[in-house]
């Protein structure tokens, strides 16, 4: 098993793929991050500026103090993950379009080891994402926003842990995808039509359909929800008492509407990579490779 | 775990591919120390075959065993055996001794030994070359060195020859033969038996997914029959004495008499008796090519062209 890790990890190692995908994500990272310095600032001159006494007055702090940058790192995790999610869609989707996956079956001693020597070694890869996902932000918000809107220390630990949590699944995700959908063009286009857009509208229709909870089950809200609700409970926890539907708004802003606690979350997310990454290995293992 | 005696051994083997029967109740057995031709028409089921052999493609009955073991129980199938199925089956941006280095770790062999079947199958001078960038010949021999990787005591070769020049396959078969003669398996499929005629020592000859001879060469070679080519002044009396002395004649379209059985001397004396002149006669002998056209004939062949009077046609319509 250790000789198919190894394997796997040099495939990964000796093509520019990782960087070439590596680079647009940094450079989608840093930019949420400035943005969300940028808009954080903005919004809060505005606050301070006009009469929003009563907001300050149940969160019980002052605007200046509000750590806004909370709500754009978290939506900026949920964007920049959109990279490590097409890499892993790459891992089947394209040995099988490069008809390299007949040698990797030739030399493995079956389907089932090749294929979880892949999950490791993306796993590991979704976790040098994340990394760099959460470095490049945290620039990006150090940079534009000041101090009193930055999350504390074991703020920005909780942040770092949620956000190699989500690239990790993420592309654990997009795994499983890219090989029930062997195809390189259909599994990426798929993916990101659904995450960024087909999702979004089922969001909007069940918000109307007054049934927001469901949206913490789907795949983009669970994973939105791992990020989001950490975000709404660093806020929350220098804010005073708030009432619901002010946590609502802050929940939506955040991404997370209708999310469960962000464990919930990443567990519901987990559940939704097994059975994909399950579906993708029984298509696996049952392909004649022609 | 595999009884290592370097037996390959395809068992009533079927796929149905939908509607199509790609591969229908093959057996054959392939012995160590000799190199077994595995020949047949493009379309014959050959690589179905091959591929139901390692396991890539799940027969629909049947089974294909190497050392006595379907291959997913092979344990370490790397070093058991080695398959070159196609040149395409590189990233283009890997360069050769990265795709060799990526498949000694899943086989489990030292990296060096990258390096030492590149220099085996001549490759070692474009080893850090992108392999986007190889001929298909050059294709050809990394898909070998990667076939050698594990050192495996069965190879099994999926039309190697394409691709290669006539340098190449002249290298490939004293390799091969080297590699049966070292008590070794070789199994190499081609559609061309006179490309491997000279390689290998046994055959094995399927026509639309069914075995049509099996056995050495030599026994083929054996079993081809002489004829002799006759052009008598009267073909009629002549075919009529010979059938009467019990002996096959066919009336060939070009007028021509062919007669199997016997030798040209025959002929000759027996229009002699007959008072036929003979105006031109010829022993001919049906070579493995034909044998095997024969063999594995129908499948495909496509109707002969017809003539061009599509004009004529025409100008009767006018008429």
């Amino acid at each position: 098993m250790g000789n198919l890790v190894q394997a796997e990890l040099r495939k990964t190692t000796t093509t520019g793929l990782w960087w070439g995908l590596l680079i647009p994500t940094a450079v989608l990272a840093l930019g949420w991050g400035l943005a969300t310095g940028l808009l954080g600032q903005f919004f809060v001159d505005l606050a301070s500026s006009s009469d929003v006494d009563e907001v300050s007055d149940f969160l019980g702090v002052t605007p200046d103090q509000w750590k806004i940058s909370l709500f754009g790192i978290a939506r900026a995790i949920n964007v920049s993950t959109i990279f490590p999610l097409i890499f892993g869609a790459l891992a089947v989707s394209g040995e099988i379009q490069r008809r390299t996956i007949t040698t990797t079956f030739l030399t493995a001693p079956s389907r089932m080891q090749a294929m979880l020597a892949k999950m490791l070694v993306y796993i590991l890869w979704g976790a040098i994402y994340g990394l760099a996902i959460m470095a490049f932000i945290a620039l990006g918000v150090v940079l534009t926003s000041n101090s009193g809107q930055l999350p504390d220390a074991g703020g920005w630990a909780m942040l770092t842990l949620v956000c190699v949590l989500s690239s990790i699944l993420m592309t654990m995700f997009g795994v499983g995808v890219g090989a029930l959908i062997p195809n390189v063009a259909g599994s990426v286009v798929i993916l990101i039509l659904y995450f960024l857009v087909i999702e979004n509208v089922l969001h909007f229709v069940l918000a109307y359909l007054e049934v927001p909870s469901v949206i913490g089950f789907l795949p983009n809200g669970s994973i939105n929800g791992l990020t989001g609700s950490v975000a709404v409970d660093l806020f929350l926890s220098t804010a005073g008492v708030v009432p619901p539907e002010i946590e609502d708004v802050l929940r939506a802003i955040a991404g997370a509407s209708g999310a469960l606690d962000w464990w919930w979350s990443g567990l519901v997310f987990v559940a939704w990579a097994g059975v994909v990454f399950a579906g993708g290995w029984a298509a696996t293992q049952s392909k004649d490779i022609t | 775990m595999h009884d290592g005696s370097g037996l390959i051994a395809v068992q009533n083997l079927t796929k149905q591919f939908g509607s199509v029967a790609a591969v229908q109740n093959l057996s054959f057995t392939v012995s160590p120390g000799s190199v077994t031709g595995f020949l047949g028409p493009n379309g014959a089921g050959k690589t179905t075959t091959l591929r139901m052999l390692l396991g890539l493609v799940k027969p629909t009955s049947g089974i294909a065993t190497i050392n006595g073991r379907p291959f997913h129980q092979l344990g370490q199938p790397g070093r058991v055996v080695g398959a070159v199925l196609e040149a395409q089956g590189f990233h283009p941006a890997r360069t050769a001794r990265n795709h060799l280095r990526v498949y000694a770790a899943a086989i489990g062999v030292p990296d060096a030994q990258a390096d030492q079947v590149l220099g085996l199958v001549g490759l070692a001078s474009a080893a850090d070359r992108n392999v986007g960038g190889f001929s298909l010949g050059m294709k050809q021999r990394l898909a070998l060195a990667t076939a050698l990787l594990g050192d495996p005591q069965v190879l099994v070769l999926d039309e190697p020859a394409n691709g290669l020049d006539p340098e190449g396959i002249a290298w490939l078969r004293t390799f091969l033969q080297s590699y049966a003669r070292m008590g070794r398996t070789v199994l190499i499929s081609s559609h061309l038996l006179a490309e491997v005629e000279q390689t290998v020592d046994q055959v094995v000859i399927i026509s639309r997914g069914q075995t049509m001879f099996y056995g050495p060469l030599d026994q083929l070679r054996q079993s081809q029959r002489k004829r002799v080519l006759v052009q008598p002044s009267d073909v009629n009396s002549l075919a009529t004495a010979l059938r009467t002395a019990g002996v096959h004649v066919e009336q060939l379209p070009d007028g021509r008499l062919a007669v199997s059985g016997v030798d040209a001397k025959y002929v000759a004396d027996t229009a002699l008796q007959a008072n036929v002149s003979i105006y031109g006669i010829q022993e001919e002998q049906v070579d493995l090519e034909q044998l095997f056209f024969q063999l594995t004939s129908g499948q495909y062949a496509g109707y002969a062209p017809a003539p061009y009077q599509q004009q004529q046609q025409q100008q009767g319509g006018w008429a």
